[in-house]
This record gives structure tokens, C-alpha cells and sequence, in this order.
């Protein structure tokens, strides 16, 4: 069912673009709760992809295993063919993947330039030697944070924003570091409805620009609005793959997605 | 008079040059080691030997005791930094233990419980500076250029780098950040300017000992760095004069009983140090409110967040 629901969604250009992750018989078991079970789906370069389903269900989890912070208890994972289970989250991150989290993990101590700066420098010398100038560097920060409305903010330190601040600086970070694919866990939860409209037009901008997303969100305006694939999980085991709308009108996983379960 | 106050001044300078370079892996990289003694003294002898047996010139003996404990410190810093903080500090307290055995048993190299003796006076470009007067004047200087190296390194993207582990390290990581290499080298150039410290300290005094690098000296420095302002520039330096001026000032009031000077001042020690931290957590040079502290550090495992059902999240 999945390969064929992944591939409906991929039809509507005349050819499927490029497969960008590659996952396969993918598992994560915490003793044993089967938190990822036998998930098998492809990233395809400029699709924007939607994980829904339950608290609990695996997608961060999911995301976790992508980038290398938790190591998979079986399966395999492929960036451009390359197979990449295994590597460190620095290395897979210099690939091209970049990630949000679900709870921000801001550098709180820096200021909101600072925190946008430093992840335009994965280098360990204390000066590159490389690389963009200083001035790029800076430019490229003015850039993204008058996208993102933090502008006046430039020189406050994260921990004291406000939420939704908090919120568009994690994806401040994400804009700065040039990634080809942006793991995105609930960016949207929480925001008011002027800042959720920002939120979108960045991200479709984004998509625009060549970035392709996966993007955990429970609200299903902002899924049917941006996907043009829908991922759902249920108890670690993908249970549909496919257009938003196939997906979105089968009962049976709108009643699990509700809570209504026999 | 004055050269008490001479004397104490080249202290300050050198034990400010100590808590500044702790400061860089405690503030900075939010490394706590219990074995910057064991660098001082690593520093102090070897710029001992050095001087003893090759030469007295501050640019010979000062960048072969940089190299000697930079090299040592990656004998903590590659085991340990690969696993989580707490081990660091055990091991940092292990390498301590170790090196003040290692500084009383090795008599060939270290003279042993008697020290090394007739160190001679540090060569500036053909000067021998040995009066208080002329030493006070070089310690500050290499004070000024500690202090002035550590600001540069910290605001680079290196200092960054650091700061962003500190606060978030799998955040960090997702951004392409070799963590224990970047951690690795933060503690390799902390124990290379601390060796520097030694260097002047073994030259001052003319003679050295194991006494002077003990688990003590760890934690007085530790003590310097948190009552000065963890994190902070100044912090260090108002620390360190702030401990080494207290002896000094208690001893001036005459009304204290001079036979218990000792133990007062440790008392004074212990309450200043708890009223401190509970009004001013950050240090005397530190945000007055540490507010980093009212809310949570971002976990590095995975919370959970609170349940944003669709019906809720479409507000
Ligand atoms: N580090 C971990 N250790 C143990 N169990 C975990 C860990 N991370 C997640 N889990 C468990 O795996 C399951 C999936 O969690 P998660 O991926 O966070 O769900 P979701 O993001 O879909 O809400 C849950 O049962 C959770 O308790
Ligand atoms: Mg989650």
C-alpha cells in the first residue's frame, strides 16, 4: 500500500522527482514499546509531506532516527543513496538534513542574532578559513530575521521572548542553515492566527525556493492547506501514505486520529 | 608596605589568569573540571625545567609549557567528553588525584615532596625580572593578554560554537556541530593559558612544590570563577582578588582574635559563599537575576508536549 500511495501522490508531474531519503523496514523499539514499526517511505525532492496521527504514535521519534539521534533497531535509511544509519547527527546534518524540535531547543543563553549566526558555522577552528565572509554572514542573519519579524529582537536573548518569537526563532535557525530538507516537528502548535499566517507563507516561500519538507502537525487546515502528501502513523506503524484527501476522508483513521478507537 | 602589596598584586594576576581560562570551559562550555590545578602545576614545572636546563626566556618557557599541557589535557578531555558532564567531573577529579602523586612521587622530574629549588628569574628580551616591583608590571600584562585572548576566542564563531553546546548540545549537533572535537579543543587551550600562569608562578617564587597544585587549588579557583560570575568577563578577576584579598583584610582588624584567624576566615569563607549564591546565584558580576534558571534548560531527551488537539490547535 505504500510504495503505491507514494507514488499517486508523486504522478501528477510528468516525472517523480528525485527520491532525497530513502526509508526501508525502518524499527525503533524502546524495551519493548515498538515506538517506529517497519516504516517504509521515500522524501522526494519539492514534495511537501505531512506525518500525521496520535501523541505517541512515533513521529518524533521518526525525525529522531533520521538525524541520528536515536539509532534504529533495524531497517535502513538512504540520503541520495547514500546509506546513512549510523552516522553521527553532525554528519547527517552537514548532508543537508536539518530538523526543528518539538520543543524548541533553543540556544537560550545567546542572544537571537548569535543563535542564528552560529548555525552557519558548523566549524570547530576558532576562525574559519572558510566559507562565507563575516559580512555575508551577517547579511544572510539581517535577512532571515526581518523574514521571520525578529528584527527588534536582533539583540535579546532567546529565553526571553515570547512563544510564538520562541517559535519563529527555531525556524529562523532551520532558514539559516541551508538545508535541502527541513524535518519540521509541530512548528505550528500553539499559534496565534496572525503568526500562523506568517508561519505559512514562510514556509510555502520556502518550498518555492526548493526546499523540500516533512512536517509534523496536528492541525488538519494546515495539513490539507501545504501537503501534497500525507504520511499517517499510528502505534509505530505507518497506516496510509498518500494524497491529503484519500487520506484525510477514510474513516477508519480519522476515528484513531480522534481518539474514538474501539 | 609596598611590597606586600606588590606581592599580592602578581598573585591576583596569576590566579586571575587561573579562573579566567576555567571560566572558558565552566561559562562557555559548561565543562566543570576539578583538575586546573593539575595544568597550573603542569605549567609551573615544566617552565622550571625548562628554565633550569634550556632557558629562562619567557618565549622559550612559556609556549613549551603551553604545548606540554595541552598535550596532557587531551589524556582527560578524549575519554571524557564522549560521555555526559557528570563523568567529566569525576574524571577531572581522578586526573587530580593522579597528578598530585605523580608531582610528589616522580623525584627525578619533580623534586618530589621537596620541590624544585633555584628556579631561576624569568628573561624578558635580556631583562631578569625578579623585584616585585618589575614582576607585578609582566603578570599584569600577560593578565591583560589572557583576558584579551579569551574575549577574542569566545566571541568568534568558535565561542559560538561553544555557548550553543552549552545550551542545547543536540540542537547544536543537528546543526553540524562536532561536539566532543569542539569540547576537546576548548579544554586543550584551557590548559595551555593556564600552564602560562605556572610558568610565572614557578619563576616568582624560585621555588615549587606539590602543595601549590593540590585538589585545593582546583577548588579555590572553582570558588574565584562562581563568586566572581560564571560566564561573565570581569567575574574571574573580581573573584580571584576578592579571595585573595580577604586573608589580608582580616588580619587588619585588630579586633578579631589573632589565634583564630584561620578558622574565621573559613567561616567567612562558608557564609559569604552561601548568602552569595542564594542572593546573587550569578556571581558578583553576574545577572542579579539568573533568569536562565526560572525556566527549564531545554531537555536533551525528547518531552513530551502537551497534547495540541486539532480542535485546540485551530484557534
Ligand atoms: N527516548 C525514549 N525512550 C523511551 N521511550 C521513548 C523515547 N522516545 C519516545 N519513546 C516512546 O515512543 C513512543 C513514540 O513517541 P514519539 O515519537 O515521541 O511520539 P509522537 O511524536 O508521535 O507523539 C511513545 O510511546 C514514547 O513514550
Ligand atoms: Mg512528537
Amino acid at each position: 500500500m505504500t510504495a503505491s500511495a507514494a507514488t499517486n501522490a508523486a504522478a501528477r508531474p510528468v516525472e517523480a522527482p528525485e527520491v532525497l531519503l530513502e526509508i526501508r523496514n525502518l524499527e525503533k523499539h524502546f524495551g519493548g514499546v515498538h515506538a517506529v514499526s517497519n516504516v517504509s517511505m521515500d522524501l522526494r525532492a519539492g514534495i511537501v509531506t505531512t506525518l500525521v496521527g496520535p501523541n505517541g504514535a512515533g513521529k518524533t521519534t521518526l525525525f529522531n532516527l533520521i538525524t541520528g539521534h536515536l539509532v534504529r533497531s533495524g531497517g535502513s535509511l538512504r540520503w541520495l543513496g547514500r546509506d546513512i544509519a549510523g552516522m553521527k547527527p553532525y554528519r547527517i546534518a552537514r548532508l543537508g538534513i536539518a530538523r526543528t524540535f518539538q520543543d524548541l531547543r533553543l540556544f537560550n543563553d545567546m542572544t537571537v542574532e548569535e543563535n542564528i549566526l552560529t548555525v552557519m558555522e558548523p566549524g570547530a577552528l576558532p576562525f574559519s578559513l572558510s566559507g562565507p565572509s563575516a559580512r555575508e554572514k551577517r547579511a544572510k542573519v539581517e535577512h532571515v530575521m526581518e523574514r521571520t519579524d525578529l528584527i527588534d529582537k536582533a539583540h535579546v536573548r532567546a529565553i526571553d521572548l515570547a512563544y510564538a518569537e520562541r517559535k519563529f526563532l527555531s525556524l529562523a535557525r532551520i532558514m539559516a542553515a541551508d538545508a535541502r530538507l527541513w524535518l519540521l516537528d509541530e512548528p505550528a502548535s500553539g499559534l496565534d492566527p496572525n503568526s500562523y499566517e506568517t508561519f505559512l507563507r514562510l514556509l510555502r516561500e520556502e518550498v518555492a525556493a526548493g526546499v523540500t519538507v516533512c512536517i509534523i502537525e496536528h492541525n488538519l487546515d494546515i495539513v490539507v492547506g501545504i501537503s501534497d502528501r500525507i504520511a499517517f502513523l499510528d502505534r509505530g506503524r505507518l497506516l496510509a501514505d498518500g494524497e491529503p484527501k484519500s487520506v484525510l476522508e477514510n474513516p477508519e483513521l480519522t476515528a484513531i486520529y480522534f481518539g474514538d478507537r474501539a | 608596605m609596598q611590597a606586600y602589596l606588590l606581592n599580592l598584586g602578581v598573585l591576583i594576576s596569576i590566579y586571575s589568569i587561573l579562573a579566567i581560562t576555567l571560566n572558558f570551559i565552566m561559562g562557555y562550555a559548561g565543562i566543570f573540571s576539578l583538575a586546573h590545578a593539575v595544568f597550573f602545576g603542569v605549567g609551573a614545572y615544566t617552565g622550571a625545567l625548562v628554565a633550569m636546563s634550556l632557558s629562562a626566556s619567557i618565549f622559550v618557557t612559556v609556549p613549551i609549557a603551553m604545548v606540554v599541557a595541552g598535550v596532557l589535557s587531551l589524556a582527560l578531555a578524549l575519554p571524557a567528553l564522549r560521555v555526559r558532564g557528570e563523568y567529566f567531573v569525576a574524571a577531572s577529579l581522578g586526573l587530580q588525584v593522579l597528578a598530585v602523586t605523580v608531582f610528589s612521587e616522580w623525584k627525578s622530574v619533580t623534586g618530589g615532596i621537596g620541590g624544585l629549588i633555584g628556579i631561576p628569574p624569568v628573561d624578558l628580551v635580556g631583562y631578569q625580572i625578579y623585584r616585585p616591583a618589575a614582576f607585578f608590571p609582566l603578570s599584569l600584562a600577560v593578565l591583560v593578554l589572557v583576558l584579551v585572548a579569551t574575549r577574542l576566542l569566545v566571541h568568534s564563531s568558535f565561542g559560538r560554537s561553544l555557548t550553543a553546546i552549552r545550551d542545547s548540545e543536540s540542537a547544536a549537533e543537528s546543526f553540524g556541530k562536532n561536539v566532543p572535537l569542539i569540547k576537546t579543543i576548548s579544554v586543550v587551550i584551557s590548559a595551555a593559558l593556564a600552564a602560562i600562569a605556572g610558568v610565572l608562578y614557578a619563576h616568582y617564587l624560585a621555588f615549587i612544590n606539590v602543595e601549590s597544585f593540590t585538589l585545593d587549588t582546583s577548588v579555590l579557583v572553582m570558588a574565584m570563577v562562581i563568586i566572581g560570575g560564571t560566564g561573565t568577563a570581569a567575574g574571574p578577576v573580581v573573584g580571584a582578588a576578592l579571595l585573595l584579598l580577604l586573608p589580608g583584610l582580616l588580619s587588619y582588624m585588630s579586633f578579631l582574635p589573632q589565634t583564630q584567624i584561620g578558622a574565621i576566615q573559613q567561616i567567612i569563607y562558608g557564609l559569604g559563599m552561601a548568602v552569595l549564591m542564594i542572593f546573587r546565584p550569578g556571581g558578583l558580576v553576574g545577572r542579579s537575576k539568573a533568569k536562565a534558571r526560572t525556566r527549564p534548560k531545554d531537555p536533551d531527551t525528547e518531552a513530551q508536549a502537551p497534547a495540541s488537539r486539532p480542535a485546540e490547535a485551530a484557534r
